[in-house]
């Protein structure tokens, strides 16, 4: 990324040499997960399963896991089990470095696994990104992603990102 | 329905870091500016609707209390995220509406210049358990948004380029903007990429300011330049994206909460072919995609044509102004940018524009979208007394 524009001039016309004070808000948390979460993080971290919930008003299989469908305000009802193979919805790929955050390049997709009516987020991985806009090109081409987890899992969602199935492959 | 009007405007400009003002100060400029374009006195507010969307930015939590306009009346915020500014616009016609207030001070506040890493900061607003290790920023969740545009309608990289370059050609026409260059469209296909497909010129820069109007009802209203409410809706939609794939009723890039209070305020408003009906659209999209999403959810074409809009539009063939201040991707004042948007087509409106004043504009709508288009608004002003 290149460097931000230098400052304009103030906005007031000033003798006065305009502070500017140091600060920080490093806070520390805990974030509760809650039952349902903590239900599909356990399934990705002990079985290698991807679950969703299912609606029994609208039908549709939730994935990530919800306690209730926010669409009917009804409470989700069984645990099913997707497909590991699934189609990006959308993606993109992070090219410019941030301060805090990880460093590029990454793809990232909202990806609907086999069985699924909803989208889950994660990393894509093993994509050549030597020619950015040609991975680009070829994602949209190339939609079929498969879960792929990692060998050390700690129940939490990047137990598990996507890589690229075959290209010829559908499903 | 009582009619509600916008009587006065004022804003600051909008910097990247005004370095010079403190938040209460920013507020204050806004707010002395939109009484004397009234012409009233701030006795005759009944209410201050303040706006400010995450604390974080500015580094200082609840900072509208710093900077409340005039103590001494009812006051509350509003946060919508980047629909802030719309939704307290919409709280203070209903306030005049419900008989508890005839003149309201809105006023949004953005001082998100402090912040030293904002798209770190940005990272917070999204879902902790599933998604913020997914480096979901606002970037990323425009770029997503984008590319998933781009397959589509299979756009060229140099048709949202070209939204993205007749913005910038209107905003060096804007006073309250400093060193905006007009960029062609090569010039912004040549700035580096963020995140593909979103070009470094098709994102909004970093902007602080401070926007403030006053709403009131007759006779504060109509004896005086009023840029009447024809019509304004607000919807709120589900906060997982994922949720919003694939939807019967539209995907993530039909906007369905913009569609519907689109069609509601319309309809409020009597439009039906809003092509040929408004005259303006100042419309809160941070992004040359993001605009390009609004047309069919506001009527201009079907989400089938939106490429040929798109390409009616860059061959000059729309009569239709569109964001005649440079509109949020020359500056987005993140809390304050659906109000400004608002605030500009009061402007127009009231024929008040300055050097951006299009001629006869009659009618005007102004979005919000927030929260990863989770929240929309549409306003409809218009010069006739409805």
């Amino acid at each position: 990324m290149t460097k931000p524009p230098a400052d304009p001039p103030a906005e007031i016309e000033t003798e006065t040499e305009l502070l500017r004070l140091p600060g920080t808000w490093n806070f520390e948390y805990t974030y509760f997960a809650g039952e349902t979460a903590s239900r599909f993080f356990a399934e990705l971290r002990d079985n290698r399963r991807v679950m969703g919930r299912r609606c029994p008003a609208c039908r549709r299989l939730l994935v990530p896991a919800r306690s209730f469908c926010d669409a009917c305000f009804e409470p989700t009802t069984s645990w099913e089990a997707v497909g590991e193979v699934g189609e990006i919805d959308t993606f993109t790929i992070l090219t410019a470095t941030f301060p805090g955050l990880p460093e590029p390049p990454l793809v990232i997709a909202f990806v609907t696994l086999e069985g699924a009516d909803t989208a889950i987020l994660n990393f894509v991985r093993g994509v050549d990104l030597s020619d950015i806009d040609a991975a680009g090109e070829f994602l949209f081409d190339h939609p079929s992603v498969r879960v792929v987890f990692e060998e050390t899992r700690h129940g939490r969602i990047t137990d598990f990102h996507f890589e690229l199935e075959r290209p010829s492959a559908r499903w | 329905m009582t009619a509600v009007g916008i009587i006065g405007v004022g804003q600051t400009r909008y910097l990247r870091r005004h370095v010079g003002l403190s938040a209460a100060e920013l507020v204050r400029v806004a707010v002395v500016e939109a009484l004397d374009d009234a012409g009233i006195e701030l006795d005759a507010i009944d209410l201050v609707v303040g706006g400010v969307a995450p604390d974080s930015l500015a580094g200082v939590n609840d900072i509208d209390r710093m900077a409340i306009a005039a103590p001494g009346r009812p006051y509350f915020r509003v946060n919508t995220g980047g629909a802030t500014g719309s939704s307290a616009l919409l709280a203070a016609m209903t306030w005049i509406r419900a008989g508890r207030a005839d003149a309201v001070l809105v006023v949004a506040l953005e001082r998100m210049g402090q912040a030293k890493t904002a798209q770190k900061i940005f990272n917070t607003i999204f879902d902790p358990i599933y998604e913020k290790d997914i480096v979901l920023t606002t970037i990323t969740m425009a770029a997503l948004r984008a590319s998933m545009l781009m397959k589509r309608h299979r756009f060229r990289p140099e048709q949202l380029a070209g939204i993205a370059a007749r913005n910038f050609a209107n905003a060096i026409h804007n006073p309250l903007l400093e060193g905006v260059r007009a960029h062609t469209a090569e010039e912004v296909l040549a700035s580096p990429i963020l995140a593909w497909p979103i070009h470094q010129y098709e994102a909004c820069p970093i902007s602080e300011g401070a926007c403030a109007v006053v709403v009131a009802r007759a006779p504060l209203a109509g004896s005086r330049p009023t840029a009447w409410v024809h019509g304004a809706a607000a919807l709120s939609d589900t906060y997982s994206m994922g949720d919003r794939m694939r939807r019967p009723e539209g995907t993530l890039i039909d906007i369905v909460t913009l569609r519907r209070s689109a069609a509601a305020a319309y309809r409020e408003a009597g439009i039906r072919d809003p092509e040929r009906e408004v005259q303006l659209f100042e419309l809160q999209a941070p992004f040359a995609s993001m605009e390009v999403m609004t047309y069919a959810p506001l009527g201009l074409c079907t989400a089938d044509d939106t490429k040929s809009f798109v390409e009616r539009r860059l061959a000059g063939e729309v009569a239709t102004w569109f964001n005649l201040s440079g509109g949020a991707q020359a500056a987005n004042p993140v809390s304050a940018t659906a109000l400004v948007r608002i605030a500009e087509c009061a402007l127009q409106v009231r024929g008040r524009a300055g050097r951006r004043q299009a001629p006869d504009v009659h009618r005007a709508v102004a979005t919000g979208q927030g929260g990863a288009t989770q929240f929309s608004t549409v306003v409809v002003l218009g010069e006739e007394t409805p």
